[in-house]
């Protein structure tokens, strides 16, 4: 490499870095209790779990659970249904005080035994801390323009992440691996702890980074695919009156695993004005039984007046892309020792990212320490070698 | 100052493995639970403890 490409490199990695560090520095610090979610949430939130039954009790009608949710808030709106992901036996539905439901309003929780149509708890979602962190470690509060900022900032750290790869090979050309210098000045430590953990924790920087970016572009993809396939879905039921009368949600969920063999329903979103449902039909959600395909989601549409099936097509590469870039940066798919492995890995990028800000500074300000280093990898990298 | 001059291929021989084990690991428990799972902390846990091996070594 000449001497002229490696100073060129190291101004796309400086700036890179330092436009996107601060937010990404907020990224790392939020994003470790988000990490342990699930654990934090069960430490301060206990659940209330369905009653222990003998296990061949059957499950009550679907629309037992709807009408208990309709008596006892005849004046909200049900709008979705789901399975609980972990409690067994237990379904929650979820109530809005307006038939839109825009983004960000809380739905209220009902939590039913789904063998005794029970009610177990009712939880206003109000959420407190956690909820906080998730909400700015996402957009910063500011919605979708704050989430787009950080997935430009998310891409400025991918280029700072392969200008660094680029960089690490002059300055590294007379150091064996992961050797740290601690006899001179503490700026060279740092550099080469800065170049041994970036270089070792790459590949998951570089996939909890490229996942990160495409989260943030998950709402725009999602109405992109609704303004693809919503027309051809609502063609048929312009001008028509509102819906009289719901066709039977228990056997809207008959039809939908009937229409995607071997998947389970997770979810169903009843209809409605909001944007995650339509008008017109039932959508029961569904997802598969291995690891792999239980991260992939999908719809069956029914009608919701006629009951019969309307579509049950895959989702498009997009949103599978999602789908399967969200565990990929939780790291939930695991266990709890991969949260942990995530966990450290998160400190070490914390590690890189504040050691990159020390060494910026250090540089800025030539102190008597900086001259001191005897045979700086900057001047090895710049002193004609080439490759 | 030691004389020591490196190759492109000598430079990025262990970053190069030790991402590799990285990325299995990432992959590996997505494929399955149980042994996959295990198989990705294996894979994971390797190159931290890598990093916490050389950065605590001493004074050189």
């Amino acid at each position: 490499m000449t001497a002229q490409s490696v100073k060129w490199w190291s101004l796309i990695h400086k700036w890179t870095s330092l436009i996107c560090t601060l937010f990404l520095l907020m990224l790392c610090i939020t994003g470790l209790p988000l990490i342990f979610h699930d654990e934090i949430d069960d430490l301060f939130k206990s659940e209330a779990s369905a009653r222990e039954l003998p296990a061949d009790t059957p499950q009550a009608p679907l629309i037992r659970l709807i009408e208990a949710a309709k008596a006892r808030y005849p004046q909200r709106y049900v709008q979705v249904l789901n399975w609980d992901d972990d409690r067994a036996n237990v379904i929650n539905v979820f109530l809005s005080e307006t038939p839109e439901a825009p983004p960000g309003q809380r739905f209220l929780k009902l939590s039913f035994d789904s063998r005794t149509a029970e009610l177990i708890g009712e939880d206003a979602q109000q959420g407190g801390l956690m909820r906080a962190i998730r909400i700015f470690h996402r957009d910063m509060f500011l919605g979708l323009p704050g989430e787009l900022f950080l997935g430009v900032m998310g891409l400025l750290f991918v280029v700072a992440i392969v200008s660094g790869v680029v960089l690490y090979a002059p300055f590294m050309r007379r150091l064996a691996f992961g050797a740290v210098r601690r006899a001179g000045a503490s700026r060279t430590k740092w550099l080469d702890l800065h170049n041994l953990i970036g270089a070792v924790t790459l590949v998951w920087l570089a996939a909890v980074g490229v996942t990160g970016v495409i989260n943030t572009i998950s709402l725009p993809l999602f109405t992109a695919w609704r303004a693809q396939v919503m027309p051809e879905l609502i063609a048929p039921h312009l001008g028509k009156p509102p819906l009289a009368k719901l066709a039977d949600v228990d056997d809207a969920v008959v039809t939908a695993r009937r229409a995607i063999d071997g998947n389970t329903p997770v979810s169903i979103v009843f209809p409605t004005e909001a944007r995650f449902g339509t008008t017109r039909h039932f959508i029961v959600w569904t997802k598969g039984t291995t690891p792999i395909t239980s991260r992939l989601f999908t719809p069956a549409l029914i009608d919701a007046e006629s009951g019969q099936l309307v579509t049950a097509r895959g989702l498009p590469w997009y949103l599978r892309t999602l789908q399967v870039s969200r565990p990929l940066h939780f790291g939930d798919y695991g266990g709890l020792p991969l949260k942990i492995i995530w966990a450290l890995l998160d400190l070490a990028a914390i590690v890189v990212l504040a050691s990159g800000v020390y060494l910026w500074l250090g540089k800025r300000k030539p102190s008597r320490a900086v001259a001191e280093v005897p045979n700086r990898p900057a001047v090895a990298a710049t002193s004609g070698i080439s490759s | 100052m030691n004389r020591l001059r490196q190759t492109a291929g000598d430079i990025f021989r262990w970053p190069f493995w030790l991402g590799a084990l990285m990325a299995a690991g990432l992959a590996s428990a997505l494929f399955g639970d149980g042994g996959w799972d295990a198989l990705s902390w294996l894979a994971m846990a390797i190159p931290l403890g890598v990093v916490a091996w050389k950065a605590s070594a001493g004074p050189r």
